[in-house]
């Protein structure tokens, strides 16, 4: 077990450089750093931009710029940003603990949605809630998110008007400054995070309660259900012991395999509340043709998905018995 | 389409294969939501493309009521400019049906290949092929789409590129591990015993045999893009004007809910559509193409 | 099978309920004032007044930014944002302002008297009791750090924004304890009012000095930059920053050593970052914000109208779009086809289905020198019949100089069929896409063919002059005789259709450097009407802002000029018994 999983990490490093390199060359080729200065108006005098053709190394043959940026990060230093007084490493470290609050609460919620709503539509399959959860599982799998997530404040400025106070916020993850007093920062917080939280965390239970109602029939279907069933257990004994952990296996695997989604979704998500997360963080970049910080976001999300699927591969054998690895 | 699948893999077998086929189709039509589904989804590709071209409007003609609720004459309003929302609403149908469809083939094209030459050999070209899906795999797509589209993108076909360029991947790996069950069965065996040809066999073959899985997993990929493309150009990276899409007319109008709500609604409600019948579709086509999955339903 | 027929239920159901909200809903036509800003047409300058005994003490108000701050220092290339200079208008002084009706202002807090002693040398004397936060007195040394900064000989390394008049300066010296200070310029400079104005403000050049010699390129660079990297510890103005979350909020509180006549009356100002404009009417209903000063948009304006206790102005700007044409192109260098064009674009109706939509007050902008409001604006172009959407006009200027084929397929009067014209816009930039279709559709009625391609680097394209036509925007700087200079000179880099008339450039670089500013105008405005009647440039409409605030608010409005929104802080205050 141990030697697989230093296996898997040792493999996963050659498979992270190359990546690492890809997204470089691919940044570099397509975005021009100096471009918004050059589009300034009145237009920005050509000594500005020689400095800053130094400062961002644009002097430098692409495949200097990646070695010294990929050792740069060894030591904590993720590259010049077009914003010469930011600080690439500890601008994403700030936002990564912004967007793993976002994202794991939501991935909570919406794997106990999903389970819950998938068991219970597996154990009354065909019933009314049945088809009521399934096309609403299908409605959340097809409606754009920011389109969901802008009805989804509108309904938070109803919800609040109705109840009369500022109980739900639309903007950022906290106010500033904070509320006094422990009862109020708590509230805030809260206030703060039920709409992403939610926006983000539908669309992943979506596909999830799907997957789990599919792999619940298949159980209760199988012959081992059946013969714990004909032993004369009862049908709630069935399915928990033996039929919800059966099920719930390749659950995890999707979930974790799932990882690179729900960042693509955060990003999304971060924009209409506006978090200031990585997704706002990547967002910006792009937009400022920030190629260094466009890079090093990439590199770590990579490195985040990996992991994940580590985990996932690892949890597999844990909660499998029948998975050894050889 | 169940009329895809006549082209038989093998002549010998021809008369049982059409009866797979009609099997299959048979299926399809007891999925009753499918049905509904491609139904409406037909009519809707017939309100884009022949709708469109009978409308009184074009699209991109400006008309002088600016700014005007739906009426007879303009059933889905107008925008700012005065342009009637309906052609422009059947305008981005047909360009991001032609982005996400695109989109679709050519993923799915490119990754069934790569996959059934990975799953075929084996062996190191296995692995490093496989790598190489998986590295395309690692990075979230919309955040690598979202930097190509800035710097390349803007018009449809560039998006539907860009957003190809990274879908084959999930493909290939389908595709991999269908072939990869078919390579040990006794029919690829007597081809190769015959002495056919790698190529004609992964051609002739595990293609077709893989088919079912490809299809749905097609369907799926159309769905994807457009919601895609939708998240993209929310982003401000998505097909930017001249050219327009239901995802570019959805984020243009979101500050519209409140204030011109049909600019907000009609084309999140199109794209609501599409994504949902085909889902349907592609459930339909599943519950067809694996008839053990519908043993269980029943 | 049941289950579908009860999926397909729902479907219908949830597609009527959504078509039924879709309908439900009504749309506003878009009016610009109403509420506190009832008045601000009238007095942009006095609108939603409160007086100090009106407002309460103490309070928290929010204003939502557009853009993070990346660099502190507004002289610097990099920190010359909008919202940069709006977010530190509470820290720092400076000479003058330009007040809500767009007239350079002196900042009364600061000095005492600012004058032009004689045609080469202004005077300013600074109040004995302004001081930096930390004490230490406002003097001729902030004056001399900024100006080397931007004079282009002291500090070559220091990346700034612009440096209209600064090289034009020879000393700047200090007296009466560096009170007083003495600017000599080499040689009269029209728009002397705009050296040290707020859009290059003072910074405190006894922090400056801590980073290096002030006599040195290296020192001036040194400390340059370090005013850019560090979140301001300094004040010189009302307000102090307690806070700087980056791309969250800046949280400022007055500042103790504060010298002006007002005191801030609020506890607190924050200034919270929402980088997407479309999310801020939200954020105000929602009281999370209490004060707007966005891009205006049809549906931000309408869905501010439908906030209770909230008002909203939007003023005529600085910014101005327009259409150029390139006179490379050798049918575009006939001045008959250029006239011919214009005339017959019709810019109401270009207004109407743009920026009208959301404002109606808005009208055709008739001069390229002046805004209206500046003084010295006239109405240049109507004369010309350019804008005016007069087809049968513009036939008659083209069929008059021998040109064929009129509304159908052009022939110049060489014999030349006038070929596709190229134009083009901002990738993205829906406004201008609708402008550039307005315009291509007019052309069409001359016999004129253009074809509109989007551009993704405007700068590179105005640059590289890849155009037939092109429409994009201007700032109208606030100090019209040095803008001139750099907008309409034929020597200038923005010079990019290639108009060249010498009478314009002698008019121009007169007016820059008189001695009497009326004079200085009419020679705008004479230079003005040449390029009018040569049909260069067509200025379509001036972009409004807007400005919206809670109606518990006082004395927070509107400026359109680059000042911006916060230009009055210190007088900001909640109304009371609110």
């Amino acid at each position: 077990m141990l030697a697989f999983a230093v296996r898997r990490i040792l493999y996963s490093i050659p498979v992270l450089i190359v990546a690492s390199f890809i997204i470089f060359a691919l940044g570099s080729a397509s975005a021009d750093p100096l471009a918004p200065l050059r589009e300034k108006n009145p237009p920005a005098p050509q000594n500005v931009i020689d400095a800053e053709t130094i400062r961002l190394h644009l002097d430098q043959p692409l495949l200097q710029r990646y070695f010294s940026w990929l050792g740069g990060i060894f030591t904590g230093d993720f590259g010049p940003s077009v914003v010469s007084t930011a600080n690439i490493g500890a601008d994403l470290g700030d936002r990564f603990l912004v967007t793993i609050r976002l994202i794991a609460l939501a991935m909570v919620i919406a794997l106990i949605l999903a389970v819950v709503i998938g068991v219970l539509t597996a154990v009354k399959q065909y019933s009314k809630f049945d088809y009521t959860a399934t096309f609403l599982g299908f409605l959340f799998l097809a409606m754009p998110a920011f389109w969901f997530a802008i009805l989804l404040k509108q309904a938070g400025i109803e919800f609040n008007g109705l109840v009369g106070t500022q109980a739900i916020y639309t903007i950022g993850q906290a106010s500033v400054p904070p509320p006094q007093g422990t009862g109020a920062y708590i509230a805030d917080i809260i206030g703060h995070m039920i709409l992403p939280t939610i926006s983000l965390a539908l669309i992943s239970y979506a596909a999830w309660s799907r997957f789990t109602r599919a792999s619940m029939l298949e159980v209760m279907n199988s012959d081992y259900v059946r013969l714990a069933r004909a032993k004369g257990l009862t049908r709630r004994t069935v399915m928990v012991k033996h039929g919800l952990r059966t099920a719930l296996i390749p659950l995890t695997t999707v979930t974790a395999l799932d990882i690179a989604s729900i960042i693509g979704g955060a990003v999304v998500t971060e924009n209409v509340f506006q978090w200031k997360g990585m997704g706002d963080y990547l967002v910006n970049s792009i937009r400022m043709n920030d190629v260094y910080a466009t890079a090093s976001w990439l590199l770590i999300a990579a490195t985040v998905v990996i992991a994940f699927n580590l985990i996932a591969d690892l949890l597999y054998g844990v909660l499998d018995p029948r998975i050894r690895y050889a | 389409m169940p009329e895809t699948l006549v082209k038989s893999p093998d002549r010998e077998f021809t008369v049982e294969e059409r009866s797979q086929a009609q099997l299959v189709f048979r299926r399809f039509l007891q999925h009753r939501a499918a049905v509904v589904s491609l139904c409406v989804f037909v009519v809707l590709i017939l309100l884009a493309y022949v709708g469109g071209w009978l409308w009184k409007y074009d699209a991109g003609q400006y008309t002088p009521d600016n700014s005007v609720p739906p009426s007879w004459d303009h059933p889905f309003g107008t925008d700012s400019a005065g342009r009637d929302q309906f052609a422009q609403v059947l305008r981005g149908t047909r360009i991001s049906l032609q982005v996400s469809v695109s989109v679709a083939i050519l993923a799915t094209l490119v990754g069934t290949l790569w996959g059934s030459v990975a799953g075929y050999f084996g062996g190191w070209v296995d692995t490093l092929m496989m790598r190489i899906s998986d590295l395309v795999l690692t990075l979230p797509l919309i955040a690598v789409a979202a930097m190509l589209a800035h710097n390349f993108g803007g018009s449809w076909y560039l998006i539907a590129l860009v957003i190809a360029a990274l879908y084959w991947a999930y493909v290939s790996r389908v595709a991999r591990g269908v072939v990869l069950s078919l390579r040990e069965k006794e029919f690829v065996e007597a081809a190769k015993a015959l002495g056919a040809s790698d190529t004609r066999i992964i051609l002739r073959h595990l293609v077709p045999n893989a088919l079912g899985s490809i299809l749905v997993n097609l369907t799926i990929l159309v769905a994807l893009a457009i919601l895609l493309e939708t998240s993209l150009s929310y982003l401000g990276f998505g097909v930017t004007p001249p050219d327009t899409s239901l995802g570019l007319l959805v984020s243009e109008a979101q500050t519209a809910l409140t204030t011109r709500p049909w600019l907000f609604y009609f084309p999140g409600l199109f794209i609501i559509i599409i994504a949902l019948t085909i889902n349907f579709i592609g459930d339909g086509l599943r519950d067809a193409f694996d008839p053990q999955q519908t043993k269980v339903r029943q | 099978m049941k289950r579908t027929r009860a999926a397909a239920a729902a479907a219908v159901a949830t597609a009527a309920a959504l078509v039924l909200a879709a309908c439900g809903g009504g749309g506003g036509a878009g009016g610009s004032s109403g509420g506190v800003y009832g008045d601000c047409a009238t007095d942009p300058n006095t609108c939603n007044s409160a007086a100090p005994d009106q407002l309460q003490q103490g309070g928290t108000v929010t204003l939502a930014s557009e853009k993070n701050i990346d660099n502190w220092n507004v002289i610097s290339s990099e920190g010359n944002t909008d919202w940069t200079g709006m977010a530190t208008k509470p820290l720092l002084t400076y000479a003058f302002y330009t007040s809500p009706d767009l007239k350079p202002t002196l900042n009364t807090d600061l000095l005492d008297s600012a004058d032009l002693t004689n045609p080469t040398t202004v005077t300013y004397k600074i109040k004995q009791d302004a001081v930096w936060s930390d004490g230490t007195p406002v003097t001729a040394d902030d004056f001399a750090m900024s100006w080397k900064w931007q004079n282009t000989r002291d500090c070559p390394e220091c990346e700034t924004a612009g440096n209209g008049g600064y090289d034009l300066i020879q000393s700047v010296t200090g007296s009466d304890n560096g009170k007083t200070v003495t600017v000599a310029l080499s040689q009269p400079y029209t728009d002397w009012q705009s050296l040290f104005n707020s859009a290059a403000p003072l910074f405190p050049a006894h922090i400056g000095a801590q980073q290096g010699d002030l006599n040195s390129p290296a020192g001036l660079k040194a400390a340059f930059d370090y005013f850019g990297s560090t979140v301001p510890n300094y004040s010189a103005g009302p307000f102090l920053v307690e806070n700087w979350q980056d791309n969250v909020a800046l949280t400022l509180v007055p500042n103790p050593k504060w010298y002006g006549a007002t005191k801030p009356k609020l506890d607190r100002i924050v200034i919270r970052v929402i980088t997407d404009a479309t999310q801020e009417p939200l954020a105000l209903q929602n009281n999370e914000v209490q004060a707007l000063f966005p891009q205006p948009q049809v549906d931000i304006v309408n869905q501010l109208q439908n906030i209770p206790n909230v008002s909203q102005y939007q003023a005529a700007g600085l910014s101005w779009e327009h259409f150029d044409f390139n006179l490379v192109n050798p049918f575009l260098a006939d001045k008959a086809l250029r006239q011919a064009l214009y005339t017959s674009v019709n810019v109401q109706d270009i207004i109407g289905k743009t920026v009208g939509q959301f404002n109606s007050d808005i009208k055709p902008l008739t001069n390229k020198m002046f805004v209206p409001g500046q003084d010295g604006y006239q109405d240049n172009l109507t004369a010309t019949g350019q804008g005016a959407g007069n087809v049968d006009a513009a036939k008659k200027i083209l069929t008059d100089a021998g040109y064929t084929g009129v509304g159908t397929a052009l022939v110049a009067p060489n014999g030349q069929a006038v070929p596709t014209l190229r134009m083009r816009y901002t990738v993205g930039n829906a406004v201008r896409q609708t402008e550039s279709e307005l315009f291509a559709a007019s052309a069409k009625q001359l016999g004129v063919n253009v074809e509109i391609q989007t551009t993704d680097s405007l700068g590179t394209t105005l640059s590289t002059g890849d155009y037939d036509v092109i429409v994009f925007g201007w700032i109208m700087s606030p100090a019209p005789f040095g803008g001139a200079q750099q907008l309409w000179l034929s020597t200038s880099a923005s010079n990019y259709g290639k108009y060249v008339n010498p009478t314009v450039d002698q008019l121009i670089n007169e007016a820059a450097s008189s001695t009497d500013i009326n004079a200085a105008r009419a020679q705008l405005n004479d230079a003005d009407k040449i390029m009018a009647e040569d049909a260069y440039v067509l200025p379509l409409y001036q972009k409004p802002t807007l400005a919206a605030v809670q109606n518990t608010l006082g004395n927070v409005r509107n400026n359109a000029s680059l000042d911006g929104i916060t230009y009055n802080t210190s007088e900001w205050g909640i109304r009371s018994g609110s």
